[in-house]
C-alpha cells in the first residue's frame, strides 16, 4: 500500500514533539512524525533529549513509594467516619 | 436518604478500599507537590480520602478513580489557601516547544546535550519542581509525574485541554532551563566532549 502522508518539515515536528512523546496525537500524525524522526539527523537528537528529560521527571514518581504509615493514618481516620473494610 | 443495609455498607467499603485506597501513594505524591511540605501533605491526603469516602456514592463505577481523587485533593487544597493563586501569562504551546528546541541546541553547544540521560538529577528535579510557578507545576506534576493525559489533567485542574498543554510545555521548558543552569553551576558534564560549561544558556 502506498499511502500519502502529509509532508512534515523539522519545524512542524519540533512544534509537536512533546505531543508525540506524550501520545497525544492522532495515529496518522504520530506515524508521520515517527517517519520524519527516523530519517532526520537534526531532529533525532532533540527527540532523545526530550525523552530522557521526561524519563527523569517520571522517575520522581517512583522515588516516593513507601506510604504504609500514611495509609494506616488515613484508614484510622476513615474508621472514625464509619469505614469498616 | 435511605440507610444502607449492613451488606450494602460492607460492599461499599470494600469497593472504596479496592478502587480508591489503592491510589493512596499517587494521591500522597500529588498532595506533596501541592503543599510543598510533607506534614501538610499528610493532612491533605487524609482530608482527600475522607471527602472521597463521604462522596463515594457519587463516584461512577468504571470511571477513572485516580483522576477523581486528584480533583478532590486539589479542591481541598485550594480551600485551605488564603493566598492568591498567581496568574501567569501563558504563551502559545507550540512556541514553547520551539523554545525548547532552541534550548536543546544551546545545551548541546555547552556540552549538556545528554545531560538527562547521563546524570542523576533527582534532588535538583525536586527543587526545580518546587520552585515552578503553581500553574505550570500543576500541569507538570499531573502529566509528567502522575502520568495523566492532557484531558484528565484538564478535568482535575478545571481548565481547557489547550491551557494544560500551554502550561505543561512552559513548565517543562522552565524546568529544563533550571536543570541546565544547575548542571553548569555544579560542574556536571552531560556526556558530550565539549567542556565549555560556562557558555551562556538561552533563556
Amino acid at each position: 500500500m502506498n499511502e500519502m502522508r502529509p509532508f512534515l518539515d523539522c519545524d512542524a515536528v519540533m512544534r509537536q514533539l512533546w505531543d508525540y512523546l506524550d501520545g497525544e496525537l492522532t495515529a496518522e500524525r504520530t506515524e508521520a512524525i515517527r517517519e520524519h524522526l527516523a530519517l532526520c539527523s537534526r531532529c533525532f537528537p532533540q527527540l532523545e533529549f526530550e525523552r530522557a528529560f521526561l524519563e527523569t521527571l517520571g522517575r520522581t514518581r517512583r522515588r516516593h513509594a513507601n506510604c504504609d504509615v500514611l495509609r494506616a493514618r488515613v484508614v484510622a481516620a476513615l474508621r472514625v467516619d464509619g469505614f469498616a473494610a | 436518604m435511605t440507610e444502607l443495609s449492613d451488606r450494602e455498607k460492607r460492599e461499599k467499603d470494600l469497593r472504596f478500599r479496592d478502587e480508591a485506597l489503592r491510589w493512596l501513594p499517587d494521591v500522597a505524591r500529588y498532595a506533596l507537590s501541592l503543599t510543598r511540605g510533607e506534614p501538610n501533605a499528610e493532612d491533605l491526603v487524609q482530608e482527600t480520602f475522607l471527602r472521597a469516602y463521604r462522596a463515594w456514592d457519587t463516584f461512577a463505577p468504571g470511571t477513572e478513580c485516580r483522576g477523581w481523587l486528584f480533583t478532590i485533593c486539589r479542591r481541598a487544597f485550594l480551600r485551605t489557601q488564603t493566598r492568591e493563586r498567581r496568574q501567569v501569562a501563558c504563551d502559545d504551546a507550540e512556541l514553547e516547544a520551539l523554545a525548547a528546541a532552541a534550548l536543546h541546541a544551546s545545551a548541546q553547544q555547552s556540552g549538556y546535550g545528554e545531560l538527562f540521560a547521563g546524570v542523576d538529577l533527582a534532588d535538583a528535579v525536586d527543587r526545580a519542581l518546587a520552585d515552578l510557578p503553581d500553574e505550570f507545576r500543576d500541569a507538570v506534576i499531573l502529566v509528567d509525574v502522575q502520568d495523566q493525559s492532557y484531558l484528565a489533567a484538564a478535568a482535575v485542574l478545571g481548565v481547557p485541554v489547550g491551557t494544560v498543554r500551554s502550561r505543561l510545555f512552559r513548565g517543562r521548558r522552565l524546568l529544563q532551563e533550571t536543570l541546565l543552569v544547575h548542571a553548569r553551576d555544579a560542574g556536571l558534564v552531560g556526556g558530550a566532549s565539549d567542556t565549555s560549561a560556562g557558555t551562556e544558556l538561552s533563556t
